[in-house]
């Protein structure tokens, strides 16, 4: 669903450059949760953000969903964000002034989708997710964890394919950060290709894979974990 | 000792027998730590020497005994549970003790060597995610010890993650022109 | 959340998401509107009260005329018939063989009893073809038969009638029915009868409709009502919708700072929008949007309340215009187009922020940091262009003034002149960045605060010059005017003060001199014709008449002979000519204004208390019978041409010593100007009294004018009294107060926003130990440097207007900028800044308040 080939990002100029992205690859397959581990400047929300098309890479090819972006106009990539591509940030997700189903229901209403047609969509994600009846409420009536809860609705909403997640959790508690992941668990189960970039181990450890990013450059990335029975047998005598 | 005040705890709520309380122990803390027989038999013995249980007179030595706490093993109960685990000596961390050892030792990658462990520890970490991802079928008990696990395990990634900063600023202290290894500017000011 | 299935369809819907894509960010934006329109209440205000003033000012500039159809009802065609009854019946039937449906109106006038009123006697059909828009009853019934009649209120006041009560009029008795109006004329008194019932009338006019062609075959005098054609451009709506277009242009320079400040505010839910898909035009629209919705709040509101003020002020209006307004006659081409503008204002306004905020990287956006400020590498060069356009603007508008014309190149100078203050104010501010660098921290963080955004601080500065501008304009134009010396103009008299003049005798009431400078004392003194015995006798009787009325006023009043000279001053330079009235500085007049005679030069020849008149040249006090007022030959000849006859005593005196006396009287009736005896005597002058100042020691209230109107009607003398000509301290006050008002209700919005702005940057000087006291240093310096900047290039650009015009025009030369309003401009220059600076300094003493906040979610 999502590839990276040797993606490199670069900001500034001469003395004050910055490598961001330094020869980046990294595929997510549908139905997969791949966590981007990485401490704070090293270049994890750079890649969600170019893998998201919210920044061109300054060499590189990034595909999502088989069309490549760089051959992309800006127009065609906002098209491509309304139609494929979801978002989760850290803490600002929903616009003041549109209920969570208005919400939900915008970019298929910016990709032309009727408002009914938008919004039965938008109830049903929500529905999906739980979270039926928030839908008419405003976000400042929402607490924090059912407002990622409805970014989450959003950025899977319609037959949007990729989900990208800058610290979903990372502003809302232990309980809620989990209920956070086991929703985006759940999209995956059902299709959608995720990555969740964070620095918290507990986050990332609820993805099917995790790669460790350090200074622009992937390093490192789990094998898929064996079944957790293994984990009883292992136990260590008290 | 922990299987000492737990199976007091287990008899604080009737008497048991022997066998059962193995059952119960392991039930009661998600089936995570395994116990064998002779290792509750063992307990119980020094607690009925310590009059803290007391068993069915005449009965017999065996799976068939029934034991019931006492007074004074409810005040030890009472006295363990509200007394803090001692966390004040280090324990000696393996791990600590590898790093501390790969730093003096010239020709290591240290921080390659953070990155195994690191790598390693995550990937337990998602076998115990895993466990928690049916929530429906998870009991109280169970995902208290997981969330432990997991709290345990994540203090070692951030420890890993503080000591790779540690070293990086040493590292660029001690070499200090070395602008490649140095750390990575911000990406950009924030300016208003 | 389908299983996923090959790469993406694209292109099977529209580019741009279509119109549903744009309902949905125009409700969005309608919905951040509604949640945040305290936020830019400023804006929204202005335009409320621009577009409810332009509704009221137009209702009543228009309400004020007097209609075209005043006097023809519904017809077009109106026919006087006069002559004896069986002519008028003859040619009436004439009428209405050639135009078919006639509508005939018999007047007979009539004398009030004891009175100099009159009213009309009026047979006329309520139910007529034409004539019933000229009758509408204010209580009864209209009449039915002749034995009865309705009376307009005034009339049935005069004669003390009411309805019900019988009423012999000398021939006929009638039963009074009821009261009744002519809506198209308040001040026509009338009684009304059936048709039939006026035997020998004065008037008859018989109302049609007919083809132009048949009127033309008429005998009978015929007028054709006209219809809404105005020959002058200047009608009332085109000014107050010029005026409406300055007040927009205004505001939008206003709003343009609101939505900069507005769209960065929003700039992360912006953010939020685009990585969700919407493309750049939606996010642009968002800001538009709702720059539109201020707009269309602020005209409707606008409207509603400039509805509800012209409702309120009907009744006044209708009785100050002498004809019924309808409750809807509103000048709609004014009040639409008005709020047209309103919302295009608006929305032109919001477009540039729109523009920028669309273009800040997403990534930024979402981070909420705006774009850095943009280097400005703008040049003087466009500003200054477009000054010297509006300067030359200004000169042709000031050379067609001497044709009466101007007024479009008026507005478009000053439509340019703001346009080059737009491009020139934020190279203003960076002399402000400059400044700062040898500034205390806190004045200079302002300060270099308002140098780097210039975009918002740019706009904020072009309005409060803009205020500034309109007030130096008014201010220094009318010192201009008012400082003129020859055509002096100003109040004419005091309130204490009343000029009785002989009344001219079957010469209609003055309105021939309504309104002008002059006044109607400007007449010559009795008509030619009676023998000097005559008017000796005459004089004699009038000034008896006088003086038993000055006793009315009570003790303490005198009235003063003024004698007529029959001379006046004659400027034969180029420029304006003299007006006024030149007396004769008698003994008397010397005594009662307290000018000893030792203090008067013997070589003079005109006293004056008209500041500046003895500086001007090419003077000539010329004798004659001839009009005073008449002129030096063709305006702007040049002096000494041929145009003039030579000038020698005893009938012309060049270059006349005039002597400036400060103790005459200064109102533009009163005796401002004199001729001493020296002149009458070089002069062979015989003055006759011509008029006489009554002065009382109290102000003359509004009943003690009507009666002495009444008695000097009744001794052949006319009254003038104080008018409602304003003095130019008044105009030059009004308008500083006005310009500084202005400013400060800018500068409020604008350090407001600011303040919301930066709440997080005094957040952090909180943090970092600075008191309240720093605060106070930077809003109270935001505050003062730009009004300070605003004020100074406000004037600079005023002057330079005023210059332009004055520079090409024939009547008033740059010469007449030497009067200086220094006392306002000092007030702008130097009270505006230090108003600004006090103002921000006490407002921030307030922690900025949690609406400064952004909202997030």
């Amino acid at each position: 669903m999502l590839q990276l080939h040797d993606v490199t990002k670069l900001y500034g100029s001469g003395a004050a450059q910055v490598r961001a992205l330094d020869g980046v690859s990294l595929s997510v397959d549908a139905g997969s949760l791949v966590a981007v581990m990485g401490p704070s400047g090293s270049g994890k929300s750079t890649l969600l953000t170019i893998a998201g098309s919210l920044e061109e890479p300054t060499s590189g090819d990034v595909v999502v969903g088989g069309s490549p972006l760089a051959s992309m106009s800006v127009d065609e990539r906002a098209r491509l964000r309304r139609r494929s591509i979801g978002f989760v940030f850290q803490d600002f997700n929903l616009l003041p002034g549109l209920t969570a189903a208005e919400n939900v229901a915008l970019p298929l209403e910016l990709d032309g989708t009727r408002p009914r047609a938008a919004r039965q969509m938008a109830i049903e994600a929500l529905e999906g997710l739980g979270l039926d009846t928030e839908a008419d409420r405003f976000p400042d009536q929402l607490s924090g964890g059912e407002r990622q809860r409805v970014a989450i609705a959003r950025a899977v909403v319609g037959d949007r394919r990729l989900l990208l997640a800058d610290e979903p959790s990372g502003a809302l508690d232990s309980a809620n950060g989990e209920a956070v992941m086991r929703l985006v668990l759940a999209a995956c189960r059902r299709g959608v290709a995720a990555v969740v970039v964070t620095h918290d181990a507990q986050l990332a450890s609820w993805a099917d894979r995790v790669v460790f990013i350090r200074d622009g450059r992937i390093v490192d990335g789990t094998v898929p974990p064996p079944s957790p029975e293994a984990l009883l047998q292992a136990a260590p005598e008290p | 000792m922990s299987v000492r005040h737990a199976l007091l705890g287990l008899l604080s709520e009737g008497p048991t027998y022997g066998h059962q309380l193995r059952q119960e122990f392991e039930e009661r803390t998600g089936d995570v730590w395994p116990l064998n027989v002779g290792q509750v038999y063992t307990t119980l013995q020094r607690l009925e020497r310590d009059g803290l249980v007391e068993s069915d007179d005449g009965a017999s030595e065996g799976p068939q005994r029934a034991f019931r706490i006492t007074a004074a093993g409810r005040d030890e109960l009472e006295r363990w549970l509200h007394t803090p685990p001692d966390l004040s000596a280090p324990p000696r961390d393996e791990l600590v003790i590898k790093v501390l050892v790969a730093i003096s030792l010239p020709g290591v990658d240290v921080r390659r060597l953070l990155q195994v462990h690191r790598r390693r520890v995550v990937e337990l970490m998602q076998q115990w995610t895993r466990l928690k991802e049916d929530e429906g079928e998870l009991d109280l008990a169970f995902a208290l010890v997981v969330d432990a696990e997991l709290f345990r395990l994540d203090s070692v990634v951030r420890w890993l993650d503080a000591a790779e900063g540690r070293l990086k600023r040493a590292s660029v202290s001690e070499v200090g022109t070395d602008r490649s290894s140095g750390p990575r500017l911000r990406r950009r000011l924030v300016v208003r | 959340m389908t299983v996923p299935s090959g790469p993406v369809p694209v292109a099977a819907r529209p580019n741009h998401g279509g119109a549903a894509a744009r309902r949905a960010v125009r409700r969005w934006s309608w919905r951040l509107f509604r949640l945040e329109w305290r936020q830019q209440l400023l804006v929204l205000a202005l335009v409320v009260v621009a577009v409810a003033a332009t509704t009221v000012g137009a209702t009543v500039a228009v309400g004020a005329q007097v209609p075209a159809d005043t006097g023809f009802g519904t017809a077009h065609d109106m026919a006087t018939l006069s002559g004896t009854p069986g002519h008028v019946a003859a040619e009436e039937a004439a009428l209405r063989h050639r135009v078919g449906r006639v509508d005939m109106i018999t007047n007979e006038q009539q004398r009030v009893p004891g009175s100099t009123d009159t009213y009309d006697l009026r047979a006329q059909d309520p139910g007529g073809p034409f004539g019933s828009p000229m009758l509408a009853l204010r209580s009864g019934r209209f009449p039915a038969h002749p034995g009865e009649v309705a009376l307009t209120p005034g009339l049935a006041a005069e004669l003390h009638l009411h309805p019900g009560d019988t009423w012999h009029d000398g021939t006929a008795t009638r039963r009074v029915v009821g009261l009744v109006v002519n809506p198209q004329n308040l001040v026509d008194a009338f009684a009304l009868v059936v048709p039939g019932s006026v035997t020998t009338p004065t008037s008859v006019t018989v109302l049609f409709d007919a083809p132009l062609s048949v009127v033309g075959a008429l005998t009978v005098p015929v007028s054709v009502v006209g219809r809404g054609v105005y020959a002058n451009v200047l009608n009332p709506e085109t000014i107050v919708l010029a005026l409406a277009t300055l007040g927009m242009l205004l505001i939008a320079l206003v709003a343009v700072g609101g939505f900069t400040v507005l769209a960065q505010r929003r700039l992360r839910s912006l953010g939020l929008l685009a990585s969700l898909g919407a493309s750049r035009r939606h996010v642009a629209m968002v800001v538009r949007a709702n720059g539109a919705a201020v707009g269309v709040a602020g005209a409707v509101g606008g409207f509603v309340l400039g509805l509800a003020a012209w409702l309120a002020a009907r009744p006044m209006v209708e009785n100050s215009a002498h004809h019924v307004i309808g409750v809807w006659a509103l000048p709609w081409a004014v009040v639409v187009p008005a709020m047209a503008l309103a919302v295009v204002a608006t929305w032109a306004a919001s477009a540039r922020p729109a523009r920028a905020v669309a273009r800040v990287p997403v990534v930024d956006a979402l981070a909420g940091r705006p774009a850095p400020p943009a280097p400005v590498h703008r040049t003087a060069l466009p500003g200054l262009v477009t000054l010297v356009i509006a300067f030359f603007l200004f000169g042709a508008s000031g050379a067609a003034a001497g044709q009466g014309g101007g007024m479009p190149e008026m507005v478009l100078g000053l439509v340019v002149l703001v346009a080059a203050i737009v491009l020139l104010a934020p190279l203003c501010l960076s002399v402000l960045g400059a400044v700062a660098r040898r500034a205390p921290v806190g004045m200079r963080l302002a300060l270099r605060d308002l140098a780097r955004y210039r975009s918002r601080a740019g706009a904020a500065l072009a309005a409060i010059t803009l205020g500034v501008l309109i007030a130096t304009i008014v201010a220094v134009a009318a010192a201009a005017r008012y400082g003129n010396s020859l055509d002096y103009v100003g109040p004419n008299l005091a309130t204490n003060q009343l000029v009785l003049s002989p009344a001219p005798v079957g010469v209609p009431a003055p309105d021939a001199t309504k309104g002008g400078p002059g006044s109607p004392l400007g007449l010559p003194g009795p008509p030619p014709g009676p023998t000097p015995a005559q008017v000796r006798a005459e004089d004699a009787a009038m000034a008896t008449s006088a003086h038993q009325l000055a006793t009315q006023f009570g003790s303490g009043t005198t009235a003063l002979e003024l004698d007529g000279s029959s001379a006046t001053l004659v400027h034969t330079g180029p420029g304006r000519t003299f007006t006024g009235t030149v007396y004769v500085a008698t003994p008397q007049l010397l005594q009662a204004f307290g000018i000893a005679p030792s203090t008067i030069d013997p070589a003079a020849d005109v006293l004056t208390s008209r500041p500046g008149l003895s500086g001007v040249s090419g003077l000539r006090l010329v004798a004659g019978e001839d009009s005073p007022i008449a002129g030096p030959g063709p305006i702007g000849a040049p002096p000494g041409s041929d145009g003039h006859p030579s000038c020698s005593p005893p009938s012309c005196l060049a270059h006349p010593v005039i002597q400036e006396v400060a103790a005459l009287p200064t109102g533009t009736a009163a005796p401002n100007v004199v001729l001493t005896e020296h002149a009458v005597r070089i002069l062979h002058l015989h003055p006759t009294a011509a008029a006489w100042l009554v002065q009382a020691p109290q102000p003359l209230t509004a009943a003690q004018v009507s009666a002495a109107r009444l008695a000097a009607g009744a001794a052949g003398l006319q009254v003038e009294t104080k008018n409602d000509e304003p003095t130019g301290a008044t105009i030059i006050d009004g308008a500083t107060i006005f310009g500084i008002v202005l400013a400060l209700g800018v500068l409020a919005m604008a350090v407001g926003l600011l303040r919301s702005e930066t709440a997080g940057d005094l957040r952090t000087l909180a943090a970092t130990g600075a008191s309240t006291r720093s605060r106070r240093v930077i809003v109270a310096t935001t505050a003062g440097a730009l009004a300070a900047v605003g004020a100074v290039v406000g004037t600079a650009a005023g002057y330079l207007a005023v210059a332009g015009w004055l520079r090409s025009n024939r009547l008033d030369g740059l010469s007449a900028l030497t009067s200086v309003p220094l006392a306002n401009l000092l007030v702008i220059l130097v009270g505006l800044p230090v108003l600004a600076a006090a103002g921000g300094w006490l407002v921030a003493g307030r922690r900025p308040s949690g609406l400064a906040r952004p909202v997030t979610a």
